[in-house]
């Protein structure tokens, strides 16, 4: 969040959300806050994602509602963005939840969470193939899943290109002659 | 009584002519619905245009039909649907490129994984628009009818009617610049 616009106060939902995760998760928690939305935001390690996703399933939390990265070329870093919703229980209804971790930029290693969360495992393949995230434990590291398997290659090299990264050259198609 | 029409018909018409009657009047389109564009498509073929007054019958196979109808962005995967589906058509064959992403990429013009339709099959008639209204389409249909009549041209003609009298006289050219004087900098100090 800028600091130009202060966060919201939370509500007192979010109140008891943050004390229920803090002892959830332990000593994995390393900061929190709140989206204008009046959703919680928490900063987790890297290394302990798979204990926070099963204590955040023990939780009530069922599927995972979006997985994405953020791409901080200067600061050489991979922020990974899991959300997590909830179907099912009553309390945890219009609730989301933020799960943030930090990963190198250089040697982008993160372990899965699809064993635990089914519906992560196509975020996790896309993310993969638009960032070149290597989640550990997912079985189609490597492969093709949405792009086309000729396109976004190093015509020297021959290895593939991730076309979300903030370093990828779009082809020019000379549209403006 | 068939072998007299048929020398009738030969000797009032060219065979070929008879032919691209035929073809005109028997365009059944396949959708390549890749976008938004087949909404308005189906006001196109639908009560309110009826496409089917010139012959446009919308049609679920490719290989029982002759114009492939492109509605919306081209992904480098689809382009390769898109080339299959048109060499499974039988010839004649026309295509339509219909939206501004058929055209030239739309919104996604600086995309990694979205090509233009003519780097593909080559297209007859471009449709502008985003999305076009079903008045533009049938347009490019009658576009489509002039062109296998052997006339192509755009379907509007630019208007004739001299607007001059009415308009407000042209402005006169400025004059030009007069050259930076260069001026002494007084010394200070």
């Amino acid at each position: 969040m800028s600091a130009k616009t202060p966060p919201k106060c939370p509500p007192e939902g979010d109140h008891l959300l943050l004390a229920k995760i803090k002892q959830a998760i332990g000593p994995a928690y390393l900061a929190h806050g709140v989206t204008p939305e009046g959703h919680l935001c928490v900063m987790v390690q890297a290394d302990k994602i798979r204990e926070v996703a099963s204590a955040v399933k023990s939780m009530g939390f069922d599927h995972v509602l979006s997985l994405s990265a953020i791409d901080y070329m200067a600061e050489k870093k991979f922020v990974v963005t899991y959300i997590f919703a909830s179907y099912l229980s009553p309390e945890l209804k219009g609730q989301l939840l933020h799960v943030r971790t930090e990963i190198p930029r250089d040697n982008p290693k993160i372990a899965s969470i699809a064993d635990i969360f089914p519906s992560a495992d196509y975020e996790e393949r896309e993310c993969h193939e638009m960032f070149g995230i290597w989640f550990e434990g997912n079985t189609h590291m490597g492969k093709r899943f949405l792009l086309d398997p000729d396109c976004c290659i190093d015509e020297k090299t021959g290895k593939p290109l991730y076309p979300l990264r903030k370093d990828f050259k779009v082809p020019d198609w000379g549209l403006m002659g | 009584m068939s072998q007299a029409l048929r020398e009738f018909l030969l000797k009032k018409a060219k065979l070929e002519k008879i032919f691209n009657w035929g073809v005109r009047w028997s365009l059944w389109p396949v959708h390549l619905v890749t976008s938004c564009c087949g909404v308005e498509v189906a006001h196109t073929s639908g009560p309110g245009f009826d496409a089917e007054r010139w012959g446009v019958l919308p049609f679920h196979t490719m290989r029982q039909s002759n114009v492939i109808l492109v509605e919306g962005t081209i992904t480098r995967k689809m382009a390769k649907v898109l080339k299959m589906v048109y060499e499974q058509m039988p010839e004649p064959k026309f295509v339509l490129a219909m939206g501004a992403c058929a055209v030239r990429g739309g919104l996604f013009w600086n995309s990694y994984h979205v090509v233009q339709v003519d780097t593909v099959v080559p297209v007859d008639v471009y449709i502008a628009g985003c999305p076009p209204t079903p008045e533009a389409v049938v347009r490019a249909f009658i576009m489509l009818h002039n062109k296998i009549k052997g006339k192509p041209g755009p379907f509007i003609e630019p208007s004739k009617v001299d607007l001059t009298p009415y308009l407000p006289p042209p402005p006169k050219p400025a004059a030009p610049r007069p050259a930076p004087q260069q001026t002494a900098q007084p010394a200070s100090g």
